[in-house]
């Protein structure tokens, strides 16, 4: 192909006149092809430029500031890698690095957000959402009154509940109390048709459904009387608050007993006494979720233990499955084994069925009792694969063996490709031995694209949580601690114990111990990282 | 920057075009009725799980008939419905109804996201313990559909006649068969609580103390001497064989399938395969093991209203006045042949099995549905594992236990 | 030259034959057998109507068709269609992203290349707790502008998904591109061609075992994704099989296992197949093409 060539000018060839002088330099790589490639460019920016537009127009119109701020930056970016000639690797990265943007980071700022939260069950969600949780959930029926059947009628704006009293129909409002009218009709113990009002149906009342809801007819001019309310539109029933909230001073106080609630630090109305109202609301914490990992007693127990467990876990996980992934690759990577393209495929079965089926299935085939392995394979022997603290860990580390060697398979498989096989044959020539050209060409060459793997692969497992979860449950249990956790449990198992089941859900504390993990590991990939640096060539 | 005008002007273009097409959707929305006739109009949200969604679908098609309110199922998996709800409800993008068990109800009125309901007269067409399961702090929050328990299941075909009663009794005359198994109770690695809460109870330690009205308080009750005896009695159930934490519930669903044991304790949920296997099966109470009554938790499935539904006039309306009436609950009996809460309707059930089953349960407490009780299910499944296998002394281990959730309890 | 070694090799006899090629079918057939024996369960399970998973030794008491006769009418023949169009369409957007910036990466030298590559690498170690509402709030807001990548949208999961496409798998076809001798790319350039020539023409296809090997990857990661499917897709209709088979055994009480397992057991059918017909550009090696090239 080179051949045919003759030694062309290192400088692109002149412009063809549209495009301007400036725009001359660079790598010239639109002057050949600028019908074809250039535009399936020129359309593609054009279709997202439209895209984005369209876009911001959308998220102004619902004032969705975030999404206007990042769209318009995409699009500058967007516009400027595709028709600078300085920014070429970002024409290759931007797509993806987009995606990425927008869906990973995203989640990670999340919980970075919530990790100084209190976010979790009592504080789920905002102030005001509180406020009228309490509202609603601490008024209470009056003891003993009747139930009224109530119709609901409107004048205008306002709307208003008439109900019959000693056969007379009474209309009442937000501000005014039940008085009589006259001329109404009534059939039984409802109103039909009242003077001045008009009477609204089931679809009337379907259009102002919350109006009606929030409706409060007072049932007299004493307010220690009680009102009236309704949520279905047709039965209402006499209500008095408990709690009352006052906005100007921002509490709550008891009708009974005049004890105030204010609003705390934490999130909560609280009475002087300590006293708090669910639900709360969430507020920032600051470092709390990160101190309370280091003050709390009951993580400092069994710490030390499970971390151990974790890294020995991860990296007995990436060891075993990818040794017994590449030997697979290598054995089956030669051309005289006939068969071996289904002997492949049948190979990556494990890795085709949903795991947490897989774990399950394991989870029965190790009953110590009657499961397959003790009472057929072992002929009725009574090993308690999963109870006896050692031997659980050894079962976990074979399903995961079981569950994860056909990825490294077909990684390796995959990466064997690139070691050219001209090389390995004269070195067999050479008199090379077959452990001689694995360890120092085979494995040194696949190492270049599958130790960022391996790295990767130790990261997923450090945080492992389905695995454990579904075989283990961290069990066998330590006997007596104050927080349940087992001889199996690895660090992410033990935020989930500690953060969820111990009680309530706290996110926050979950995000918190999270991001502490995630330093961890964080950490030890990027060493690990550097260090793959000096097998990289060039 | 000659080059950019072409791209502007596709840009430009392509923008328009998409704004056309958005704007020709915005009117539908706009066009609304006045009218004050019967019917409405209007969407309902309601989150069902997989198992129930089937029943539902004709039921709620009967409500839009008769209103004219349409109601939109979404298929939940029973395990998330609970969470997602605590989780969307606050976006505004909830559900304004959800259909599931009870006893997740405490943590949604802890995050405030369910809202009270006013059953009124219609209270008292329910069975006391439905209407303690979805009551929360004094206040109704649901619509109770239907129940369930565990009980007692005999074989018919091993045992004709069971009259143990005492629960060691039971045991005796099952060994006699000479089965491989006597009593199924499933357990597990992490034993299985709610399986032995028939036997706990009968030594007179329930999970939390109750109040005058049926509802749980946070004050443990499952220690002291009760507690002790409890815990020796599930010493001695694993020394003899009974309780095995090998048998997991597949294991025992499968082993009672097989004939491999007279009895089994286990739920209606189960039951239906047994059926399908042209098993002759018998539903009894538990006999008691303590000298109490054995009383099973009572699981309520209930229908529970989002506190920021849009639709609470339509959302009542289906929940309060329509779901609870004698009709309504007759057609999810008949489409789904679970018992009906609404005590009219249960009146009517005639199968003996899930008479059975109503029966062991008419003596039982609702689950608690107090955050609290999140807190035990761990510690409490972790111990009776300990004191079964022989890993822990028994009243030892169990007042750990106690101490141990108490401390959680207290965190709470 | 590949034609002769094999004519060379089948001429193995005896004991030679055992251990240049023997030992291979051995450790086939034992590690095959240790693959599929925990999926004889599942197989089992779903030849029979009402049982349970792992109750029973007795594998293949019951022979009955009826759970798969059954699938069809839940919707399972709908969300079989949705998956193969969610993985597949994930996959082609995986490798063509990830394969754009491993290009990137391995044949330009630009500022912050390193730190990327590092960054990309952590990001993916990044614990996902919090996903299923951090993914949720974002797709409520995405949806007010593009209700078509909001929730409940199919083409919202795959966006979804193409936000993991820069990930392990980049590092994976970086090494690859690696191992081209850059001499390629040099001697295109001379000719004139530019970096879009070079990529789509000569690199894209020198390196397809491991496009090939990310594609398979990503397929079978999006195939059997179910934690953020069902955040996003709420009716039954727009379900994945994933999806769908979760809720068929979500609650423990009335898991349906043999339906269960007969929808995974053809769910894994067209991840053998893809397997077994990409395997020609895996093992098509890069010898044969930079011969050519």
């Amino acid at each position: 192909m080179t051949d045919q060539q003759t030694v062309a000018p290192p400088a692109p060839p002149e412009e063809p006149g549209t495009r301007s002088p400036r725009r001359s330099r660079g790598d010239g790589s639109h002057a050949r092809n600028f019908s074809a490639g250039f535009l399936a460019k020129l359309v593609l920016v054009a279709l997202v430029d439209a895209l984005g537009v369209y876009g911001i127009l959308t998220a102004l119109a619902v004032e969705s500031w975030g999404i206007v701020a990042f769209l318009a930056l995409a699009l500058v970016v967007v516009n400027w890698v595709y028709f600078s000639r300085r920014a070429v690797p970002g024409k290759y990265l931007v797509p993806g690095l987009l995606f990425l943007l927008v869906y990973q980071l995203f989640v990670m700022a999340y919980t970075g957000y919530v990790a100084f939260t209190n976010y979790g069950d009592g504080h789920n969600s905002t102030k005001s959402d509180a406020i009228e949780s309490i509202a609603i959930q601490t008024e209470t029926r009056v003891e003993g009154s009747p139930t009224l059947p109530v119709t609901v009628v409107r004048s205008g704006d306002e709307l208003g509940f008439a109900i019959v009293q000693d056969g007379e129909v009474e209309v009442g409002t937000a501000d005014e109390p039940f008085a009589p009218v006259d001329g109404a009709s009534v059939d039984g113990d409802r109103a039909t048709a009242v003077p001045g009002w008009e009477v609204l149906g089931f679809a009337g009342i379907a259009e102002d459904q919350e109006a009606i809801t929030a409706l409060r007819v007072p049932l007299s001019d004493d307010s220690a009387d009680g009102s009236v309310r309704t949520q279905d539109g047709s039965t209402g029933y006499v209500y008095q608050p408990t709690l009352v909230y006052d906005p100007e001073t921002d509490t709550f106080t008891d009708t009974a007993t005049g004890e105030t609630y204010t609003p705390s630090d934490s999130g909560n109305f609280v009475s002087e006494d300590g006293d708090r109202l669910t639900p709360g609301w969430r507020v920032g914490v600051g470092f709390d979720n990160f101190t309370r990992v280091f003050n709390d007693p009951r993580l400092t127990g069994p710490f030390l233990q499970i971390t151990a467990w974790t890294f020995v876990f991860a990296a007995l996980s990436v060891a075993t499955t990818f040794a017994l992934g590449l030997f697979l690759a290598i054995v089956f990577n030669d051309p005289r084994v006939r068969g071996r393209k289904v002997y492949r495929s049948l190979l990556i079965l494990p890795y085709a069925f949903p795991g947490f089926l897989s774990a399950l299935v394991w989870k029965g085939m190790l009953n110590p009792k009657f499961g397959y392995i003790n009472e057929v394979l072992l002929g009725g022997a009574d090993i308690p694969w999963l109870t006896d603290p050692w031997l659980a860990k050894v079962s976990i580390l074979m399903v995961n063996l079981w569950l994860g060697f056909p990825y490294m398979f077909l990684v390796c498989t995959g990466a064997l490709q690139s070691i050219p096989e001209d090389t390995i044959e004269a070195a067999r020539i050479d008199g090379a031995g077959r452990m001689r050209i694995l360890r120092s060409m085979t494995l040194p060459l696949l190492m270049i694209s599958v130790a960022p793997l391996l790295i990767s692969s130790f990261a997923f497992n450090f945080n492992n949580f389905t695995l454990i979860y579904m075989l283990t449950g961290g069990g066998p249990n330590f006997v007596g601690t104050p927080v349940v956790v087992g001889h199996t449990d690895i660090l992410i198992t033990m935020v989930y114990s500690v953060a969820f089941e111990s009680g309530t859900k706290q996110y926050g504390l979950a995000s918190a111990l999270s991001i502490l993990i995630f330093v961890v590991v964080g950490l030890i990939a990027w060493l690990g990282f550097r260090r793959t640096r000096t097998l990289e060539e060039i | 920057m000659r080059r950019s005008i072409p791209l502007t002007a596709a840009a430009l273009g392509i923008t328009l075009a998409l704004a056309a097409c958005s704007g020709s959707a915005d009117p539908a929305d706009t066009e609304t009725s006045a009218g004050t006739d019967a019917t409405a109009s209007g969407t309902l949200t309601m989150w069902v799980d997989d198992t129930r969604i089937n029943e539902m679908e004709p039921v709620v098609a009967a409500f839009t008939e008769e209103t004219g309110v349409e109601v939109e199922l979404v298929q939940k998996a029973s395990g998330d419905i609970g969470k997602d709800f605590v989780a969307q409800v606050p976006t505004g993008e909830g559900p304004d109804i959800i259909v599931s068990a009870h006893d997740g109800l405490g943590e949604w009125v802890n995050n405030g996201v369910v809202a009270p309901i006013e059953l009124g007269d219609k209270a008292a067409d329910f069975s006391d313990s439905a209407i303690a399961g979805v009551t929360y702090d004094g206040k109704i929050y649901g619509t109770p559909i239907s129940i369930e328990n565990i009980a007692l299941v005999r074989n018919n075909a091993l045992l004709t006649e069971t009259t143990a009663t005492t629960f060691d009794e039971l045991v005796a005359q099952a060994k006699g068969t000479g089965t491989p198994f006597s009593v199924l109770i499933q357990q597990g690695e992490a034993s299985d609580p709610y399986h032995l809460y028939p036997l706990q109870t009968s030594f007179g330690a329930p999970v939390f103390e109750q109040s005058a009205d049926g509802s749980y308080t946070d004050t443990l009750a499952l220690g002291g001497p009760a507690g002790e005896a409890f815990a020796a009695y599930l010493a001695k159930l694993g020394t003899d064989k009974v309780l095995d934490l090998a048998i997991d519930g597949d294991k025992a669903k499968q082993a009672f399938l097989d004939g491999q044991a007279p009895y089994m304790i286990t739920g209606p949920w189960n039951t239906s395969a047994f059926a399908e296997a042209g098993m002759d099966i018998s539903v009894l109470p538990v006999p008691s093991a303590g000298g109490q009554p054995a009383q099973p938790f009572v699981g309520v499935q209930g229908v529970f209203i989002s506190a920021k539904s849009e639709n609470p006039v339509l959302a009542n309306e289906l929940v309060v006045n329509y779901l609870s009436t004698e009709a309504a609950q007759d057609m999810l009996f008949e489409e789904g042949g679970r018992m009906p809460a609404n005590a009219a309707s249960a009146a009517k059930v005639e199968d003996p099995i899930l008479k059975g089953f109503n029966d062991a349960g008419s003596t039982g407490a609702p689950m608690p549905a107090i955050p609290a009780m999140s807190t035990v299910w761990a510690f409490w499944g972790a111990t009776e594992a300990q004191i079964i296998s022989g890993q822990a002394e028994p009243a030892g281990a169990w007042n750990t236990m106690v101490t141990n959730i108490q401390d959680a309890v207290d965190k709470v | 030259m590949a034609d002769t070694a094999v004519k060379r090799d089948l001429q193995l006899r005896g004991r030679r034959w055992w251990l240049e090629v023997g030992w291979r079918h051995v450790v086939a057939i034992v590690t095959i057998a240790a693959c599929i024996l925990p999926l004889l369960y599942v197989l089992s399970a779903s030849l029979n109507p009402g049982g349970t998973l792992t109750g029973s030794n007795q594998l293949f008491r019951t022979i009955d068709l009826e759970n798969y006769r059954d699938l069809w009418g839940r919707g399972y023949g709908s969300w079989f269609v949705n998956s193969l169009v969610v993985s597949t369409v994930t996959a082609v957007g995986t490798v063509l992203m990830g394969g754009a910036a491993a290009y990137a990466f391995s044949r330009f030298r630009f500022q912050g290349r390193r730190s990327s590559l590092t960054g990309l690498l952590i990001v993916q170690i990044f614990p996902q707790m919090l996903a299923f509402v951090a993914i949720f709030l974002l797709l409520l807001s995405i949806g007010d502008v593009f209700p078509v990548l909001g929730l409940n949208s199919r083409f919202g999961l795959i966006a979804v998904y193409l936000g993991g496409a820069l990930g392990v798998n980049t590092f994976l076809m970086y090494g690859f591109f690696n191992t081209v001798p850059r001499e390629l790319d040099e001697a295109a350039k001379i000719d004139g061609a530019t970096h879009a020539q070079i990529f789509w023409t000569i690199i894209l296809r020198l390196v397809a075992p491991i496009l090939a090997v990310v594609g398979l990857l990503s397929f079978i990661g999006t195939f059997g994704e179910f934690i953020v499917a069902k955040v996003v897709l709420q009716r039954p209709e727009e379900f994945t099989l994933a999806v769908g088979l979760y809720f068929w055994a979500a609650d423990e009480r009335t898991a349906r296992w043999g339906l269960f397992a007969a929808g995974a057991v053809l769910a894994a059918i067209p991840v053998i197949l893809l397997f077994l017909f990409l395997q020609k550009y895996i093992v098509a090696g890069l010898t044969a093409g930079s011969v050519k090239g």
